[in-house]
């Protein structure tokens, strides 16, 4: 570890920079740890210092920064002006910092990051200069300032849709009374405190009295220099996927903006180039970036979604994340990196969710089917999947007959038992965030919304089909595709792992002997909106329940042996899922 | 104030077909309490049992009326908490659906599909707004939680219900089976609306 300037040891700041020197994770915590960790590796990162935990613990007791700690700030700043050749709060090549929370167990409740600190008035003059960009430096002083007042200064309104820094800066003193420092180091100073400080929230408590973390670990705070892809021709900024994040193939997917910088790439305001631009203008950034995706694909041990700026024609890693994936995705990598070794089965499991799994397992209108059918009701389909039945037109008539269609002008609370029992719901009224939408879609019921007046006096008492991701009720019953997880080898193998690790079977037909509860013949009025009660003894449980997630955990934990259900994978996952989360 | 025979059948317009335990866990009460005035209620007409599960008939909801009325009489009078319950339902209230709905759906190439839940740092971005409602959703009823000692409750509920969500437990955003967020949400709206006298919009 490097020393700073100062002629005594520094007691709160600590500068990661040693690759042969572990940080102790519980001093710095998780992301310095990390920044450690990629230099370890032979990458660049932007330079960056910590102030410890036990800065912090200091803070906690007093109510205040510590003595000493104004000056060690100051000298790690020097610290990263020198290393960059750019000043903090500087009128010529300034430096701006990110300001990040890391404890080492991460927790929700505590401030995340401050991107661009240490921009004024002045700083945005310079920058535009620098950069020959008077927008893009309103922009990130913009930015800063909107950071600033809901991270610093605790303002709940959402500031990222106002225009420009006035507006910000307005919006904040009228919620909060308080204004922005322009003082650079006035900011550093109330931004480390605002993040030891929220390691203290309310939610951050709660969290940890729940999970029974110790109040006192309190929480490090990383300061790292900004970058720039923007600066000249020689600099630019991308987003590099090790796997396709679209169907989970091996091969590295990105993204390169030249001149561009940060969120210009994620906010997708412009069109940036395929990584190809990059190997054909720069080659040896670009072999130098593919080597470093490798390495952090292996220290990861999963697909990852890295970021990184080219500044004066040198690589910055930014960030490295497991990627974004879809349903598809997942299921292909989790598969993958078990046989390419990287990982065990048991962790492929953790990888893929049950409510990916039941995406890929919804069953469609059979192609055609729909072309030919007759259309009766049409709106905005609000949750999907397909199913069929008579229509009913009250959640009383929906209880008495369990597999029915409800369609209601509109919905609320007292519909819902009506809506556990009914295998889809249609509604005259309401949007995507309406009651019906947002309860169907928490039981991964199908549900069509907004259909418009006269529909329930249309459908009531027809047999129908509802496809809620298509937004369409069609006459009768249509043809659907059934589709299965031993129908694909990937889905196949997870359900093979599955069944070894998970606290219980799930099998398509019963196949033991032994006492069986139904959930399904439970009279809708018994089983209400909670979960019902499980006969001690029971062996094997079935019914629509127990494909959910609350009524696998039930199951779980009443011992049950065995569920019935047409789509085992899912539930294995979510009964795995349950019994990892009760021994954590 | 209710008395504990109006408390409870008040409890049963908060959720439908509750049993005599969930009723307790929404009003506070002890469970004995709860269950002779479960028992009053069904000998007296105003609610119908199911199998331990408990329905307002309509002379309850007529009585309830007639009880509101007197009881919430100051409140319902009082500008400051009708300033307080506008500013819940324009406010607060919607931020909750839409953070709902952007926890159950996200965005891909224009159209809404369902969240999938693969991407933690997604779902910890609408955890952490969810958060950031609850806290100023206390803010926003102190009027009301001064009138009324259900409010707090209902908050610390919603507040276990978010603590339960950020360790893992996802059902614990949207789902219609446990106390969830939505669940609590929905159930002290019902509450508010009763309190205040108004009509649910939508």
């Amino acid at each position: 570890m490097t020393a700073t300037t100062s002629p005594a040891r520094p007691r709160w700041v600590i500068v990661p920079d040693d690759p042969a020197t572990e940080p102790s994770r519980d001093l710095v915590g998780g992301k310095a740890w990390s920044l450690w960790r990629m230099r370890s590796l032979g990458l660049r990162v932007p330079p960056a210092f910590v102030v410890t935990t036990r800065a912090c613990a200091a803070y906690l007791a007093d109510g205040r920064l510590p003595d000493g700690l104004a000056d060690e700030l100051a000298d790690g700043i020097r610290l990263l002006e020198r290393t960059l050749g750019r000043t903090f709060g500087g009128d010529r090549r300034p430096l701006l910092v990110s300001v990040r929370s890391g404890a080492a167990i991460s927790m929700p409740g505590m401030m995340d990051t401050i991107l661009d600190l240490g921009c004024d008035d002045r700083v945005e003059t310079a920058l535009a200069e620098e950069t020959g960009d008077p927008a893009f430096a309103a922009e990130v002083h913009r930015r800063f300032t909107a950071f600033y007042g809901r991270l610093v200064l605790g303002c709940v309104e959402d500031l990222d849709d106002l225009p420009d820094t006035a507006a910000v800066r307005a919006a904040i003193e009228a919620e909060t009374g308080e204004t922005v420092p322009a003082d650079p180091w006035r900011q550093l100073r109330a931004a480390v405190g605002a993040v030891f400080a929220s390691s203290r929230s309310r939610r951050a408590m709660a969290y940890r009295r729940h999970y029974g973390i110790p109040d006192d670990l309190g929480t490090a705070v990383t300061v790292q220099a900004m970058v720039f892809g923007n600066l000249d021709d020689d600099s630019g900024t991308g987003v590099l996927f090790t796997r396709n994040p679209a169907d989970g193939a091996r091969a590295p997917y990105g993204e390169y903006l030249p001149r561009g910088q940060g969120e210009d790439v994620v906010s997708g305001k412009v069109n940036p180039k395929p990584l190809s631009h990059l190997a054909r203008r720069w080659p040896a950034v670009h072999r130098e970036l593919l080597a470093a995706a490798e390495r952090l694909e292996r220290e990861g041990r999963d697909a990852q979604d890295i970021e990184f700026t080219v500044q004066h024609g040198q690589l910055f890693l930014l960030q490295s994340r497991p990627a974004k994936r879809t349903a598809r995705a997942a299921v292909r990598i989790a598969v993958q990196l078990v046989h390419e070794g990287m990982i065990e089965p048991a962790e492929a499991l953790s990888r893929v969710t049950p409510e990916q799994v039941r995406a890929l397992l919804r069953p469609e209108i059979a192609p055609g089917a729909a072309e030919t059918a007759e259309v009766l009701a049409s709106g905005v389909g609000a949750s999907p999947g397909v199913a069929s039945g008579v229509v009913v037109d009250t959640p009383e008539a929906a209880q008495a007959r369990p597999g029915c269609v409800l369609v209601r002008a509109s919905t609320s609370p007292d519909d819902v038992h009506g809506m556990i029992a009914a295998s889809a719901v249609v509604t005259e009224q309401g949007g995507a965030t309406s009651h019906a939408a947002v309860v169907s879609r928490a039981l991964d019921t199908p549900c069509v919304v907004g259909c418009g007046a006269g529909t329930v006096a249309a459908l009531a008492g027809r047999t129908v089909t509802v496809d809620g991701g298509a937004g369409r009720v069609y006459a009768g019953q249509l043809p659907t595709t059934a589709v299965r997880e031993d129908s694909d080898t990937d889905l196949r193998r997870l359900t093979d792992w599955a069944l070894l690790a998970s606290p219980l079977r799930a099998v398509r037909e019963q196949d033991t002997a032994g006492p069986v509860f139904d959930a399904d013949t439970v009279a809708g009025a018994e089983l209400g909106e909670g979960l019902p009660e499980i006969p001690p003894g029971t062996t094997t449980a079935r019914g629509a329940l127990f494909g959910t997630p609350e009524g696998v955990r039930a199951a779980v934990d009443a011992g049950v042996e065995a569920i019935v259900t047409d789509h085992p994978l899912p539930v294995l996952l979510a009964a795995i899922a349950h019994r990892k989360g009760r021994t954590r | 104030m209710l008395d504990p025979y109006q408390l409870t059948l008040h409890t049963i317009t908060l959720r439908q077909f509750a049993s005599a335990e969930q009723i307790a866990e929404i009003s506070g009460q002890p469970r004995d309490d709860v269950e002779t005035a479960l028992d009053r209620a069904v000998a007296e007409g105003t609610a119908f049992a199911a199998r331990g599960a408990y329905l307002v008939s309509p002379t309850g909801q007529d009585l309830l009326a007639d009880v509101y009325r007197r009881a919430f009489a100051a409140p319902r009078a009082d500008p400051e908490i009708g300033r307080s319950m506008d500013a819940f339902e324009i406010g607060v209230n919607k931020q909750v659906l839409t953070l709902t709905t952007d926890w159950q759906t996200v965005e891909l190439n224009g159209t809404r599909v369902p969240n999938d839940h693969g991407d933690p740092d997604y779902d910890a971005r609408v955890l952490d707004r969810l958060g950031r409602v609850h806290d100023r959703t206390r803010t926003v009823l102190r009027p009301m939680a001064g009138a009324d000692p259900l409010v707090d409750r209902f908050l610390d509920r919603l507040g276990d219900a978010l603590t339960r969500a950020e360790g893992g437990e996802l059902d614990y955003v949207s789902s219609v089976r446990v106390d969830s967020v939505h669940t609590v949400w929905f159930q002290m709206h019902e509450h508010l609306l009763r309190l205040t006298g108004r009509e649910r919009q939508e």
